[in-house]
């Protein structure tokens, strides 16, 4: 099937064409193999993955929805492919930023110099309701507060940049796995030939990296995933995960805390458990210390963690650090801790607790994206230029009424990829988010998650809003 | 491995023993309407309706000696013991239920396994009693298959560690209380009826697979007291009790005791108990019923043995390995 309607825009960076229509060189192999492909024949390829994904349950949950608590990810079967310098550049990027932030959340909860030394302001990081004043005076076994990082990344005319940081409990990798397979079985010929780099030992590099992380003196450590359970939205991937790490998959219930060690309720009897893999929020995973009236936790839980019998991955409290107000002082950590100029750049954001950026924010709405800095998942937040006058009136009501819990930023134009629409290639905004593994080294594994605004013209690639995915390619050297 | 995992595959296997018996069942009671007495199909409800404790829609069965009413109330009756989202032992329940503790416990089971239970699944939800009532006996056929072909997945993918054992026990466990509450009910019917039950007999060596195994064994005359001695005490018989109680044995001593020491000795003892009352007691008691009754309040108590021992133990006893 030819290109020849395809609704290129050569003022928006198309991942497969260059600005004057021809394929880029690292996607022309792509290019060629979907030209002489029928339209039946795509067709029947995007019919077999979609089949494919449902008959393997490869869904996700949407709080609030009565209808279907389980639906089944949308995915595209055409890749997206990035070249190999392409991922160089991002490998230093996100390995550097990682560290940064790592040392960053080590910091603020030990001698906070960053703070003393003026370069964020006190209220951004202690007025962060991700803050966890628990952890004041922890220090993370090795240094590594945050194990498992997932970052958003877009391209724009202008490169690479960061849209936000996943700190917490970042989920996707299992769909990044699921398309990847997906893509594999339908485009045979082209993937042997286009030597693309393996993704499928994720399981195991997270495996080595939790290992690592491992109480002292535990050759052997005992390693689980800790699920809120089969209502949360990521809970197939909390699945895929356990089964990858050959780790058993506990819920709060399963576990209990004696004498300062951690046990798990075993047909066996107790046995103790060593890394808690955790995808519960910090709110929820100690009732002794976080939410009182949290189930889904383990009482005793920081106890046994603060005595370094049991390690979290990710520790509590590494949400202030992608806190989108923290966000914007990202490049300024890069170089306080590690004396270089930061790889990859943030998009430019405008914090509007400062009066001159809520000025110009309120001043421009029409033009920019606000965002609350709490929310995620492309919840709570005003596009600009896709607003009505009414709801922008609205939406400036709420951030007078409290400017520090928004942020703005430009509508960027995101990077567009060709997509199989209704048995045509139209072009959809794409970002992707790799994912970081932190735990004596740093590992990155050569693919990410590519989200998709399936929507015509949406910028919103969130699964929750629409959003689908679709699986990445990076081309070995 | 984890106690809430054992115990969703125990209960994964039970739903789907269950789901598979009522398919069998049901398939047999469909092609009974095709050219069955009316006395015949009539028994058939009751023995489901019975062995399931369960009340048919609109409390009782009357058919009223016509064959019209016979129909409509086949469908009915079909619906509520296939369908029906608020009766827990409906097949769509059973598949349902066996599918969401297989997609909890997914991480246990092999990739085959799941896709095979997820499609059978994805097929039940897009069905209703209208859509398979042209051709009903089919589509019981196919669940059957279906079900057979997880098992079979089972058997060949699924790694040989606790989980296929208390997979396996729930299985049969499940298949020792829905056996010996048919038989019962057969028997029931039996002792009060005048009139000749051989098909009733006949039908029920067929819903066990048991027909060509009765045949080997005592020839074509199909005797009530034969057909319950084949399907207790034959150990080749896959669906036979002494079967099932071999495999459930066989299981739990591949398990070992469990962490609460009485409960793992008193399902050991009730599990010996119970295999011997069908392999030394049977041949030499007239008191069939009796015994069947016993059998199926052992089967019970080996169910709660098996969670206090294995699952819900107490851990006031702190002692952690």
């Amino acid at each position: 099937m030819d290109f020849d309607n395809y609704d290129f825009d050569p003022s928006i960076y198309d991942e497969m064409f260059l600005p004057d229509g021809s394929p880029r060189e690292h996607c022309r192999q792509l290019y060629e193999t979907l030209t002489r492909l029928s339209a039946e024949e795509l067709v029947s390829i995007q019919e077999r993955v979609t089949r494919s994904f449902s008959h393997e349950g490869i869904t996700f949950a949407v709080y609030g929805d009565d209808e279907a608590d389980e639906r089944t990810i949308p995915v595209d079967c055409l890749p997206r492919i990035i070249s190999s310098a392409d991922w160089r550049h991002l490998e230093a990027g996100l390995t550097q930023r990682l560290s940064a932030l790592n040392l960053f959340l080590e910091d603020i909860y030990g001698e906070a110099r960053i703070v003393h030394d003026g370069l964020i302001p006190v209220d951004v990081v202690r007025g962060c309701p991700q803050y966890r004043i628990e952890m004041r005076g922890f220090s993370a076994p090795q240094g590594t507060w945050v194990a498992i990082c997932g970052t958003d990344l877009v391209r724009t005319n202008d490169g690479f940049r960061v849209l936000e940081d996943n700190l917490r409990v970042p989920s996707g990798v299992s769909y990044m796995l699921a398309n990847r397979k997906a893509a594999k079985s339908s485009l045979r010929r082209l993937y042997r030939s286009s030597r693309v780099r393996e993704v499928s030992h994720y399981g195991r590099v997270l495996l080595e990296t939790l290992r690592e992380l491992a109480p002292e003196g535990r050759s052997d450590p005992s390693i689980v995933l800790l699920t809120p359970g089969v209502y949360n939205s990521a809970f197939y991937e909390h699945i895929f995960l356990a089964r990858q790490l050959g780790a058993e998959l506990v819920e709060g219930r399963d576990l209990l805390v004696n004498d300062g060690f951690l046990y798990m309720r075993t047909t066996r009897g107790l046995r103790r458990v060593d890394v808690v893999y955790r995808r519960v929020d910090d709110d929820f995973i100690d009732p002794l210390v976080f939410r009182p009236d949290s189930l889904l936790g383990v009482p005793g839980l920081m106890h046994a963690y603060k005595l370094g019998n049991v390690t979290l991955a990710n520790a509590p409290g590494t949400g202030v650090a992608d806190d989108k107000s923290v966000y914007a002082y990202v490049p300024d950590m890069i170089r306080y801790y590690l004396s270089e100029d930061p790889i990859l750049a943030n998009v430019e954001t405008k914090l509007c607790r400062r009066p001159e950026d809520l000025e110009y924010t309120l001043d421009n709405l029409q033009d920019l994206v606000v965002k609350r800095v709490g929310e995620s998942g492309g919840y709570g937040m005003l596009i600009g230029p896709h607003s009505t006058p009414e709801e922008r009136g609205e939406y400036a009501k709420q951030v007078r009424a409290d400017p520090a819990g928004f942020i703005s930023q430009p509508v960027l134009a995101l990077s567009r990829s060709p997509c199989l629409i209704d048995g045509r290639f139209e072009p959809r905004h794409v970002d992707l988010r790799p994912f970081v593994l932190c735990g004596r080294e740093t590992r990155i594994v050569p693919g990410a998650f590519c989200r998709v605004a399936l929507r015509k013209g949406s910028l919103v690639v969130n699964s929750s809003q629409g959003g689908g995915g679709k699986d990445l390619w990076v081309l070995e050297d | 491995m984890l106690s809430r995992s054992a115990q969703g595959l125990y209960w994964m296997g039970r739903y789907l023993e269950r789901a598979g018996h009522l398919c069998r069942l049901l398939r047999l009671q469909t092609e009974a309407l095709v050219d069955r007495p009316l006395r015949e199909i009539h028994f058939g409800w009751s023995r489901i309706y019975g062995s399931m404790s369960r009340e048919p829609p609109g409390g009782g069965l009357d058919f009223g000696g016509d064959d019209s009413f016979t129909l409509a109330d086949s469908y009915t009756l079909a619906d509520d013991l296939t369908f029906e989202r608020s009766n827990s032992d409906s097949v769509w329940s059973c598949i349902t239920l066996g599918r969401e503790n297989a997609r909890q416990m997914r991480h246990c089971i092999s990739a085959e396994m799941w896709t095979r239970l997820n499609l059978a699944y994805l097929r039940i939800q897009k069905l209703n009693i209208q859509e398979i009532w042209r051709a009903p006996e089919s589509f019981y056929d196919e669940t059957v298959a279906e079900i057979d072909t997880f098992s079979g997945v089972a058997a060949s993918t699924m790694y040989r560690d606790e989980g296929w054992s208390f997979l396996q026990i729930g299985r049969f466990v499940e298949r020792v209380q829905i056996s010996t509450s048919l038989l019962l009910t057969q028997l029931a019917a039996d002792t009060a009826s005048t009139e000749d039950s051989e098909a009733d007999w006949t039908s029920l060596l067929r819903a066990y697979h048991a027909f060509e195994a009765y045949d080997r064994r005592y020839g074509v005359e199909v005797r009530p007291g034969q057909v319950l001695d084949l399907l207790a005490t034959d150990p080749m018989l896959p669906d036979s009790l002494s079967h099932s109680l071999d495999v459930v044995a066989a299981e739990l001593d591949s398990i070992g005791p469990g962490p609460d020491a009485r409960s793992s000795a008193d399902v050991m003892r009730i599990a010996g108990h119970v295999d011997a009352l069908i392999r030394c007691e049977w041949p030499d008691r007239d008191d069939r019923e009796e015994l069947l009754r016993q059998v199926r309040g052992y089967g019970r108590e080996l169910h709660h043995l098996v969670a206090s021992a294995y699952f819900d133990y107490p851990v006031e006893d702190f002692s952690a390995s």
